[in-house]
Parts: C-alpha cells; structure tokens; sequence
C-alpha cells in the first residue's frame, strides 16, 4: 500500500497553501463515492403496525416471550420517555423526528425455530455474503464469531459450540434473555439507565434484539466476537441493545459492523450498548459504522443516535472503544467510560468522517471515579463536502480520583472550504492529585506532503488518501487486524477509488 | 421579575434615558439568563441572585484611589466622577463623546445583543444611567498612560459604563481597575472600537475585599490592521463573571490575551471569551490561567469562530489550570468551531497541581517548601502579569498574591 512514506501525519498545522497546486474540482471528485451497500433485499418481513404506545410495547415483549421483568423494564422505560423532551444541544440540525410514523419491531418471517444455518432463508445469507460477512461455519479460517442483525432480530450466531467449550456465552439478546434471564435481571440497565437519556429510553422501551456476550472468570475469548446490524426496511427503526460482560481476569475483543440500504427517508437507529469489566477484565469495543449516509443533496439516511457506554468495575479492568465513522446522515454518539475501580482504564479512538451534507456530533466521556484512573483520548475527524463534523467530549475527574491522568488529542482535517470542524472538550477536575492534558488542532491536506508525494509519481488522489490514512494511523493502529483493513478500504472508498 | 422591577422603582420613567428604555424592554422577555445556556450553565445560581440582592446606587461617593499617583504623566479617570475630560495636545486629543455619538454607538451594539450572551450588558445599560457613563474618543500618538477606575460602594449595587473609540493610527496604553467595597455589587460594561493601525495595551485589573460581586464585560470590534493586547487578572472575589467578546470585523487583525483568575474560599470567578474572526489573515494568542484554592470554583470558556471568509487565520489558545485543594474545582472548556479550510488553529487545556519533581528539586537545595511554592507559584503569575501595562509595577501584584497564597 506504500503508506510507509507518510507514517503518521503530523497535524502540526503548517503553512498550507492548496489552492495554486489543487483544483478544487478534483478533490470534490475525490471525496465522491457511491455507497455500494445500497441495496434492499427482497425478504418477507413480519411487521408490526406503526406507533408507539403501552399495546406496541407489550406485544413486542409477547412477540418475544419474555419475563415479567422485562416488560417491566420496557413499560417504566417509556414512562419516563414520555415525560423527556428530545435533546436539542448538539451542533445538528435535523427535521423533526415522528416517532409515530415508525415500525418498532420488523423480522424477517423464517421458521418458528432455526437450529442450523441450513435452515435459514437463503436470501438472507445471500445478503450477508454480499456484505462480505461470513456467516457460515464453514468459513472457519476467518476465526471470527459473528452474530448477524437483520432489521430488528439477531439472524444466526455462528461458532457457538466453539465457544460453549470455554464457557464463553455470545448469542442474542432475545436468547440470553430466555436462557440467562438472571444475567439479564443482575445487569441489564446498570450503566446506561432506562432514564439516561431520551434516545436511551426509546431503546429502553422498544429494543428488539442485539447482541449478549458473557465472558466467565480468568477466560480468553479465543476468538473475536463480531455482530453485523443490517437495517433492511425503509421505515422501520433499529432499536438494538447490546451488552457484554468480563467477569474477572477476562478478556474479549468485540467488532461491529453496520450497513442499510438507500431510502429517500431517513430511518433512525437508536441502540445502546453496555460494557461491564469487572477485577482485571478487559474489553476492547471496535466499530465500523457504515450505515447509508443518503445521497449529495442530504436526502434520506440513517439517523445514528446511540448511547454507548462501559463501566470498569474492578480494579485494574478496562475498556477500549475503537471506532470508524464513516456512514449515517447524522451521527450522534459518545462512547463513553465509568472508571470506577482503582487504577482501571478507558481508552477511546475515533476516526469520523464527514462528507456530503453528513453531520456528526461524537466524542466520549471519561468519568474518573476511583482513584489511579487512566484515560486516553484520541481523536480524528476529517470533514468533507459541505459536512459539520464536531468532537464533543467530557473529561471528569471526580474528588476520590486521586493519582489518576488524562490525555485526549483531537485532530480536525478540512477538505473544502464549505465543511466545518468544531471541537467542544469539556473538562472538570475537582481532584488536585490528577493531571489532565488536552491538546486540539485543525488543519489542511499539507502541501508539501503531497507535494513530495507526487513528485515520486503518486497520482493525486492516492496521494490524498494515503495522506488521510496516515492521519487516521493512530487510530487505525489500535483496531483488530480485519477491521483495520475494512477501516483503511473504507475510508479510501469514500475518498476515493484507489487506495487500498 | 424582582430585577426589573428594581431598575422600575429606582427612577421615575421619565428620568430614564432611552436606551435603558430599550434595554428594560429586551430585559423584560427574559429578565434572568438562561441557567440552562451553555454561557449560564454553571454560574451559582444563589451567587448571581446574590448580585441582584443589592439596591441600585447611582450616586457615587468618595472614592480613595488604592495607590498615590506617581510622578509620570499619566491620565486618571474614575468613571461617575471628573467625567468631564477635554485634552488638546500637541501630539493628541482626548475628547468626550457627544450625546449623539454615544446613543448611537450603543443603539447600534444593543441591535446585534443576544439576549442570553449579552444579558451582562443589557443589565449594565438598564442600570447605567448618564453619569456612569464615560465615551471618550482618542486621536493622536504619543500618549500618555490612560487609567481609569470603576468602583462599587458597600450594600449597593453599581453599574458603570466605558466606551473608547481609538481613531485610526493611534496608539494606547489603558489601564482599567475594578474595585468592589465590602458587600457590593458591580456591573461594569466596556466598548473598544479600534480602527484602521491603531493599537491598544489594555490591562484589566479587578479585586474586591469581602463578599465582592463583579459582573465585567468586555466588547471589542477590531478594525484591520490593529492590534490589541489584554492583560487581565481577577481576584477576591464572592462571585466574579469576565466576559470578553472580540470581533476582528475585517480579519488582518492581532488580538492577544493573556488572563488569569485566582479564587479562595468558597468563590466563583469565571472567564467567557469569544473571538469572532470576520475576515482573513486573522491572529489570536490566548492563554488563560486559573488557580483554584479551598472551596472555590473557577470557570474558563472560550470560543473561536472562523467562519469561512476567515481564511489563514492562525488563532491558538491554552488554559492552563492550577488545583490546589481537595474541595476545590475547576471547569475548562476551550473550543473551537471551524469553516474556512486554510487555517492553523489549535488549543489545548491542562488541569493539574504545582510540579511535585520541581518542588522537590528546590527542597534539596534547603528552600523550604513554603518558599518553593512561592518560587512556582511566582513563575506561574509572572507571566500574565508582565502582560498587564502602565501601572502594574506600582501595584506589587506579585507580592499582593503570593502573600495570601
């Protein structure tokens, strides 16, 4: 790939002068790139009616045979949904969400119960393949479990058996909920409360299916977990919840993929994810989020307002969030983590990329409650086209985090003069023994990079991109080996054509 | 309501002048800032009520200027006092603003106020009557040291005006004390307009003595190719607000500030900055310290907007924060919202307490570590107020502070 020459870019923000050697023309070309995951599969899918109210909460609750103590949890979710306003603090704007006009559960219609992927529809393998994900077990080599969202309902679960023999439980949510109902009971809810905030009680009261993973004590997930969501139906919203637990001493690496197909509406995904790691456990959360970010004029796409959030329990646990950003018409997130035990650690890296008439309000949250807490922050946001691209995190260092540090480095990069790159850190300190460092910059496509790029017979554009790459090294760097790959190439596509 | 309904009761309408008429009618859509506001949100709440708590006073006693006069030349105003200044010099002029200019000008900011940033000078304007208000309009080089006083008398609540025009070429030093008596409230409002070539070394210097209120805002429009330099220290007191809004109107502008707040107790003392970049070639240099000790809470927001006729603007900002107790808290937020493509913006942040290794280090060469701390805590203030001009050497700032530290 040749990116050896770049290493990583250095945003030291130099005299940039790109006008004289750039045509401006070209680099909107550059950043142009259909979206290949566009399509809809043609699939019978069982759907509720439109709306929402107490009757729709309680027939997804009956539709998916759950406990008392659920429904529960769904029915006081909404309540307090109900008394919320919806959120207007963010730098986006968006036209007003209906929440009526939406299908809160939609599954593809298959066979009362699936035993074997054999008996799974065939065209929604075909969909997955097309995807590139590998859902059949016969993919072994690929050594990577995956749990498959389509719509709203966990598909198939692969290598489950493999995973049995080392006691390590990964299936969907709907599942555990049946099989371990007292995992459920003990954590579900425990980090982002149903009244966290108003997108975390929709999900609270409507969430169809996700992913649950459970990882006994002093285990090594012996393989990366991965659950791809797939948003197949127009009108329907994707509501999944998603949430895994390290007990002690273990640890697992977890990858998440998204896509959906183009729609003149805009469809809204409001998930939550959970991550508890308790005495010496980690957990390292990588997403690669793809969903159809709607066309040049900033129609349709996907609404991606998500509370993601982990809370390091023990002692020395921790957790890593890793994420690409490239997809939806708005992104709204900010992975977050609770550091409450001593000399537990959060990490964060983001890469967001902005392009058309894309918006993203993303961050994290470092709450350092024990003492000797750790965080790292870092950041990358590239904006494109006529895109507002904002980094938004909170950085709290509470009265017991004596001894504990922060580092956070965002980096915004410009392409155009229409795009916009903010940055709002928050920072809160009320504990004179911790130290907190923030550093943010802006700049341009340096030019005497890309200068020296093309004098060695680089093409512009893949000059560009390796430039881009080299930013987002940082980040890159700290993904799973398949996903960095994934992250590189897609990054590229929405550049350009040519990197990779 | 209590507010307006105060500034009302103060004076009959008629004595009203029309633009605290203006002022009390925006004020009467919302008489309180929005607690909810980004700018608002983590103002004490009981603090800013207490601000209010006082009655208006319009007249001004006497007032003992802290330090004597010394030998050079400089100009001494003190705002509601010998407000009457008429000087023709060889080499300059320092003239009043007419009636007419000042209604004017003020019209003309009151039209661009945004209710929620701009509450502090609407409050100030609602109360300031003809008095309190000092326009001056200076021309000319070679001029001499300008200070000028604000101060609020106990059990009451003042509120003073400045507006400064410096014409074109012209060349300033000023510097701006702020005085809060025991229990007092003052509402002090400042408007620089800096045309074409001219400059300006502005310190700021604001402390109170027990269970003092400030509420200082600072508006400064730079035309191109000017240059302004703040330099600005806050201390001592219960409940202290700094705002300062630059707008370089037509870019090639230079604008640097350096400021720092000290809070003790169980103060709050807050600084708010936002640098609007309204043409290209722009420069800022910012840096904002805060040492909070005991209870207290200090606050730094700045914002700096470039939009997209900014280009190559070369703005950064630091805020570098001291904690120095357990109970103590500091909130930062620096930030920075970009358009334009070819820029170098940058800004950072570090919350932490005095340098464990270099105290250390001292206390191996026998300084004692109250000494040592002193030494650290010198360096750290020395840097901002070196920045501050006229005056500052007769103020023994530096050893005011590391005395009580």
């Amino acid at each position: 790939m040749g990116v050896s020459f770049v290493r990583v870019y250095k945003a030291n923000c130099n005299k940039l002068f790109l006008d004289n050697m750039v045509n401006e023309n070209l680099v909107k070309d550059v950043v142009k790139e259909p979206y290949k995951y566009g399509f809809v599969t043609d699939i019978e899918t069982e759907k509720i009616e439109k709306g929402l109210n107490e009757d729709i909460i309680k027939l997804i609750s009956q539709k998916k045979e759950e406990p008392r103590f659920l429904l529960d949890f769904r029915l006081k979710a909404f309540k307090k949904w109900q008394k919320m306003k919806e959120p207007d603090w963010a730098a986006l704007g968006y036209k007003k969400i209906d929440y009526q006009d939406i299908i809160y559960y939609s599954a593809p219609k298959q066979k009362e119960k699936i035993s074997s992927l054999d008996e799974v529809d065939p065209k929604l393998l075909e969909t997955f393949d097309k995807l590139g994900i590998p859902l059949t077990e016969q993919k072994k080599l690929t050594n990577v479990a995956v749990d498959a969202v389509f719509d709203s309902v966990s598909i198939a679960t692969t290598f489950r058996e493999e995973l049995a023999k080392h006691g390590v439980i990964f299936c969907s949510i709907s599942e555990a909920v049946k099989n371990h109902a007292d995992l459920i009971e003990k954590y579900l809810g425990t980090v982002v409360p149903a009244s966290d905030n108003y997108f975390a009680a929709l999900n609270s009261a409507v969430f169809s299916d996700g992913s649950f993973v459970y990882i006994p004590k002093g285990v090594t997930c012996p393989m990366d977990l991965s659950s791809y969501f797939r948003i197949n139906s127009g009108d329907t919203g994707q509501f999944e919840r998603t949430l895994i637990i390290a007990e002690e001493s273990s640890s697992v690496s977890y990858l998440e993929g998204c896509t959906a197909p183009m729609f003149d509406t805009n469809t809204l995904h409001a998930a939550v994810v959970e991550l508890i790691a308790l005495d010496d456990a980690s957990i390292k959360y990588s997403t690669v989020q793809n969903w159809y970010a709607g066309d040049e004029e900033g129609v349709g796409g996907i609404f991606n307002f998500v509370t993601k959030r982990g809370k390091c329990l023990g002692k020395r646990s921790k957790i890593s969030w890793s994420q690409v950003e490239t997809g939806s018409a708005i992104t709204w997130k900010y992975p977050s983590c609770l550091l409450l035990g001593e000399e537990s650690v959060g990490e964060f890296y983001s890469v967001a990329l902005t392009n058309n008439l894309q918006q993203a309000d993303t961050g994290t949250k470092m709450i350092h409650i024990g003492p000797k807490t750790k965080s790292t922050i870092v950041s990358k946001g590239i904006s494109a086209g006529n895109s507002k691209n904002s980094y938004r995190g909170l950085v709290k260092m509470g009265t017991k985090a004596t001894g504990s540090r922060n580092y956070s480095q965002c980096d915004s990069m410009l392409i155009g003069d229409q795009a916009s790159a903010n940055t709002f850190p928050y920072i809160k300190s009320q504990q004179p023994n911790s130290e907190i460092e923030h550093e943010a910059s802006t700049c341009r496509i340096s030019e005497d990079q890309l200068f020296y790029l093309q004098s060695r017979g680089i093409e512009f554009e893949e000059a560009v991109s390796m430039m881009v790459s080299g930013f987002c090294r940082d980040v890159f760097n700290q993904l799973p080996m398949e996903f960095a790959a994934e992250a590189d190439k897609l990054l590229a596509l929405k550049l350009e054509g040519s990197v990779g | 309501m209590e507010i307006i309904e105060k500034i009302k009761t103060n004076k009959s309408i008629d004595n009203q002048t029309e633009i605290q008429k203006i002022c009390l009618d925006k004020l009467q859509s919302s008489p309180l800032p929005n607690p909810r506001s980004e700018q608002w949100r983590l103002s004490n709440k009981s603090k800013l009520s207490n601000f209010l708590d006082y009655s208006v006073n319009e007249n001004n006693s006497k007032f003992d200027i802290p330090y004597p006069k010394n030998s050079q030349n400089n100009i001494r105003l003190i705002i509601g006092e010998n407000c009457q200044i008429k000087l023709i010099e060889k080499n300059y002029s320092i003239r009043q603003l007419s009636e007419d200019e000042l209604q004017k000008y003020i019209k003309e900011q009151i039209s661009c106020f945004n209710q929620n940033e701009n509450w502090s000078d609407l409050l100030n304007l609602s109360l300031s009557c003809k008095n309190n208000i000092l326009g001056l309009k200076i021309n000319g080089s070679k001029i001499p040291p300008i200070e000028i006083f604000s101060y609020a008398s106990s059990n009451s609540l003042n509120a003073k005006t400045l507006i400064i025009f410096l014409e074109k070429n012209c060349n300033v030093e000023l510097l701006q004390v702020n005085l809060g008596e025991d229990t007092s409230s003052l509402s002090q409002s400042t408007f620089f307009c800096l045309e074409e070539n001219s400059s300006l070394n502005h310190g700021v210097v604001s402390f109170g003595i027990n269970k003092s209120n400030l509420l200082n805002s600072l508006n400064v429009i730079q035309q191109k190719n000017s240059e302004y330099n703040l330099g600005s220290l806050h201390f001592k007191f219960n409940y202290a607000r700094f705002e300062i809004r630059i707008k370089q109107s037509e870019g090639n502008a230079k604008t640097n500030i350096k400021g720092m707040q000290i809070t003790k107790k169980d103060e709050q003392i807050s600084t708010y900055t936002k640098i609007d970049f309204d043409g290209p070639n722009g420069f800022l240099d910012q840096i904002n310290k805060s040492l909070a000790d005991d209870k207290s809470h200090a606050i730094f927001e700045g914002s700096i907007i470039v939009p997209k006729i900014a280009q190559k603007t070369d703005a950064s900002q630091l805020s570098r924060n001291l904690l120095l107790s357990n109970r103590a808290q500091i909130d930062t937020k620096p930030q920075l919202e970009i358009i334009a493509d070819d820029v170098k913006c940058k800004h950072g942040a570090t919350i932490s307490q005095l340098n464990e290794e270099e105290l250390f280090y001292m206390r191996t060469r026998g300084i004692t570590l109250t000494e040592a701390s002193k030494l650290q805590l010198s360096s750290y203030f020395q840097e901002i107020i070196s920045f501050i001009p006229v005056s500052k050497d007769r103020w023994d700032l530096l050893d005011q502070l590391l005395n009580e530290n």
